[in-house]
C-alpha cells in the first residue's frame, strides 16, 4: 500500500529572490529518485507540502508547469516556522516534497475557451504554471486568446520579472501588468487591479476568468467581471486553508462539506456560493 | 456464519488462550476506570462490565504515533515508515456502539484515492469481539438513535450475546472465524437460540430510554449555518476538547515534526476543532475565530458533512461527551434543539 505521508526528497538547485523586500522567493526543486519524478504527475493548480528537517510541512502551490520536466518549483513567503526555515536554506540542501495535492485549474473546461488570468501579489503562483502550461508549443493551439492582468502594490514586488518580459515579447499572449504606485523608473501601467481589468474589458464570449489574489483585490474584481457578462460557472479561483495531511483526513480544513485541501483548492464561484461562506 | 453456544464460564480462559498467542486488548479495571489494556500474565478481562471509559478507536488511530523517521544523509535526506508494521492481534469486549465506530472511520481512512496506511495495518491485523449490551448500561446511551442497536453486530468479527447460561458466539467475518478454533469444540446454536437472541435484542432496545432526532436534523441543518441558535451553545464550553477526544468517531489530527542532530521524527497527535488553533493561519487569520464556529463545526461534521460524505451519521451514540462534559454540555439536547428550529 503506498503511503501517502512519506515525502519524496528533493535537492534546492536554484533559489531566485523575487521581490526587493527579499522576503519571497523561488525555490527550484530536482527530484533525487528517478521514479519518483515520474510518479509525480501533476496539472497547473495542484499544491505539495514541503517538508524542512526538523520543522515540519507547509502546504505551497507548484509554480512551475508540467511542460518544464526535471525539476518543480514554488514560490514561498517567509511567514512562519517552515518557510522561515526553507528561506535560510542553501543551494544543494535536500528537503521533501509530498504531492501532488488538489485539483487542478480545470485544463478541460478551460480548453477551446479564450482565457482571462488575473492575479494579484505573490498568489500569481499557480497562475503562472497555468500560463506557462497553456503558452507551450504542445498546448497552445487548444486555448484560444490568453489576456493576463497581473498587478502589484510596487514595481518592487511584481514576481516572475524576467518571464514578464518574455511573455511581453510574445505576440500570443495579451499581458497587462500593473502596480499601485510606481516608482521613478516604472514606465507601465499604474492602477489597480479591478481598474484595470475594466479598462481591458475582456469578452464574456466563450471565455473563463481564472482569478488569483489578496481577498480585497478578489473582492472588487469579482463586480467587474459580473458587469462583463461572465456567469459564476465561468469565474474561478483557488482557495486556502490551515491544511496538515493534505488529503482529506485530519479534518481541518474544511469550507462546509468540502475538504480544500482534496475537493480544491480550486472551485468556480457557482461551487463557492454552493457552501458556507468559512473562510 | 457460524453460531455456536459457549459456556459462560469458559470465556474468561478461551480469550487467556488466545493472549498466548497474539496481542489481546480487553477491558480491565484501572482504579475507578474501565481502559482496554493489553492482557498479561495475572490481569483478567472483565466480562461484566459497562463500558470503557476511552473509545477503543485508540487501537487503529493511537493519540499519538510516529508516522515518519528522517535522517540527514550524504545524499540529502532520507525518509522511512515509523512505527514499524502492525501486529496481528485481537480487541476484545467492544460494545457495539464502539465497534460500530470502526466502520465509520473506515469509510474515512480507507477511501479509494487516499489510503491512510497507518490505520488500515491495524485493521486489517485486528479481529474485533464484541459484546453484546444485553442490558444497556446507561441512561446516556443511544445508539438506536443514530442507526446502530445495542445487539448490532456491525463492524464486528465476532459478536458476543449473554443468554443467561450460554454466550452465543456469532462469527461474523472469515477473520473472526480464524478464532473459532480457540473456543474448542462448541455446540452449534438452534433455531431456539436464534428466536431468544431476538427477544434479548428486542428487550435490550427497549431498555434505551434516550431518543433523539438525529435522522431529522440534516434537513436543517442544511439551510441553517447562519441561524441565532449557534450564539446559544457556546457561552458555557472551555474548550477543553474531552468531548473529541472521547469521542469514537472523532478523526482529526495534527502533524508535527521532531529532531536531534540528524535524526527527525514526523508524529501525529489527535487534534480538536474545539481549539482555536486548530484553524489559525500563519497570517492571523482564523475561519473560525470563536467558540461558536468551532461549535457549528463540531455539530456540522457529526450531523451534515459526514451525512453528505458518506451517508451516515458520525456519532454512535455511545454517550461519552455527555458523560465526561465538565460544563454538562448536552449533543442530545442540542440535537432536539436543532429539530425544533
Amino acid at each position: 500500500m503506498l503511503n501517502p505521508y512519506i515525502p519524496m526528497p528533493v535537492e534546492v538547485v536554484k533559489i531566485v529572490t523575487e521581490v526587493d523586500t527579499k522576503d519571497i522567493k523561488t525555490f527550484r526543486l530536482a527530484f533525487i529518485n528517478s521514479e519518483d519524478e515520474a510518479n509525480f504527475q501533476y496539472l497547473p493548480g495542484q499544491f505539495a507540502e514541503l517538508s524542512v528537517f526538523g520543522q515540519g510541512e507547509s502546504p505551497i502551490g507548484i509554480a512551475s508547469s508540467p511542460t518544464q520536466p526535471g525539476y518543480l518549483e514554488f514560490t514561498v513567503q517567509k511567514a512562519g516556522v517552515v518557510t522561515s526555515t526553507l528561506h535560510d536554506l542553501e543551494v544543494g540542501t535536500c528537503i521533501g516534497v509530498r504531492g501532488p495535492l488538489g485539483n487542478s485549474w480545470p485544463i478541460d473546461y478551460l480548453e477551446g475557451k479564450n482565457i482571462v488570468i488575473v492575479g494579484g501579489g505573490f498568489a500569481f503562483t499557480t497562475l503562472r504554471s497555468l500560463v506557462n502550461y497553456m503558452t507551450h508549443e504542445d498546448n497552445r493551439f487548444r486555448f484560444r486568446d490568453i489576456i493576463v492582468v497581473y498587478g502589484a502594490r510596487t514595481p518592487g514586488l511584481l514576481i516572475y520579472k524576467d518571464e514578464l518580459s518574455a511573455w511581453e515579447a510574445r505576440d500570443d499572449i495579451n499581458l497587462h501588468v500593473t502596480v499601485d504606485k510606481g516608482d521613478e523608473n516604472w514606465k507601465g501601467r499604474e492602477g489597480f487591479v479591478p481598474t484595470v481589468c475594466k479598462e481591458v474589458a475582456p469578452s464574456s464570449e466563450n471565455a473563463v476568468t481564472v482569478i488569483c489574489g489578496p481577498p480585497i483585490m478578489i473582492r472588487f474584481t469579482l463586480p467587474v467581471f459580473f458587469d462583463l457578462g461572465f456567469s459564476k460557472e465561468n469565474i474561478i479561483t483557488s482557495l486556502e486553508m490551515r491544511m496538515k495531511c493534505g488529503i482529506g483526513k485530519c479534518g481541518r480544513c474544511n469550507v462546509g462539506n468540502k475538504y480544500v485541501c482534496k475537493d480544491g483548492p480550486v472551485f468556480s464561484l457557482a461551487e463557492l456560493d454552493k457552501l458556507t461562506k468559512e473562510y | 456464519m457460524e453460531k455456536r453456544l459457549l459456556k459462560k464460564d469458559r470465556l474468561a480462559g478461551i480469550i487467556k488462550n488466545v493472549s498466548r498467542d497474539m496481542l489481546v486488548y480487553a477491558p480491565v479495571k484501572e482504579e475507578d476506570n474501565v481502559l482496554f489494556m493489553a492482557l498479561k500474565e495475572g490481569r483478567e478481562p472483565l466480562l461484566s462490565f459497562s463500558n470503557s471509559r476511552n473509545a477503543p478507536k485508540t487501537f487503529f488511530f493511537p493519540r499519538t504515533e510516529t508516522m515518519m523517521k528522517y535522517t540527514r544523509t550524504s545524499r540529502g535526506m532520507e525518509f522511512l515508515r515509523g512505527g514499524g508494521e502492525a501486529e496481528e492481534a485481537v480487541l476484545f469486549g467492544v460494545r457495539p456502539c464502539d465497534t460500530r465506530s470502526f466502520v465509520l472511520l473506515d469509510m474515512l481512512f480507507d477511501q479509494e484515492k487516499y489510503k491512510d496506511s497507518y490505520y488500515i495495518s491495524r485493521r486489517e491485523k485486528t479481529t474485533v469481539i464484541s459484546m453484546s449490551c444485553v442490558h444497556p448500561p446507561y441512561t446516556t446511551c443511544f445508539c438506536t438513535s443514530v442507526n446502530g442497536g445495542p445487539t448490532s453486530s456491525e463492524g464486528a468479527d465476532i459478536l458476543l450475546t449473554d443468554m443467561d447460561d450460554n454466550y452465543l458466539v456469532e462469527f461474523i467475518t472469515p477473520k473472526g472465524e480464524k478464532i473459532l478454533q480457540y473456543f474448542g469444540d462448541l455446540p452449534k446454536a438452534g433455531a431456539a437460540d436464534e428466536t431468544l437472541k431476538k427477544e434479548i435484542s428486542q428487550k435490550a432496545e427497549k431498555e434505551i430510554t434516550s431518543h433523539i432526532p438525529a435522522k431529522e436534523v440534516k434537513p436543517i441543518l442544511d439551510n441553517n449555518f447562519e441561524h441565532p441558535f449557534w450564539e446559544t451553545i457556546h457561552q458555557r464550553c472551555l474548550a477543553c476538547g474531552t468531548c473529541t477526544y472521547l469521542c469514537p468517531t472523532c478523526h482529526c489530527f495534527d502533524i508535527s515534526d521532531e529532531a536531534k542532530g540528524n535524526d527527525g521524527i514526523r508524529i501525529r497527535n489527535w487534534d480538536s476543532c474545539m481549539y482555536p488553533l486548530f484553524t489559525l493561519e500563519t497570517s492571523g487569520h482564523n475561519p473560525r475565530p470563536t467558540q461558536k464556529e468551532r461549535w457549528r463545526q463540531r455539530v456540522m461534521h457529526k450531523f451534515k458533512y459526514y451525512v453528505d460524505n458518506f451517508g451516515v451519521i458520525a456519532c454512535v451514540g455511545c454517550g461519552r461527551c455527555v458523560m465526561y462534559c465538565p460544563v454538562n454540555l448536552d449533543i442530545r439536547k442540542i440535537v432536539e434543539d436543532i429539530s425544533k428550529l
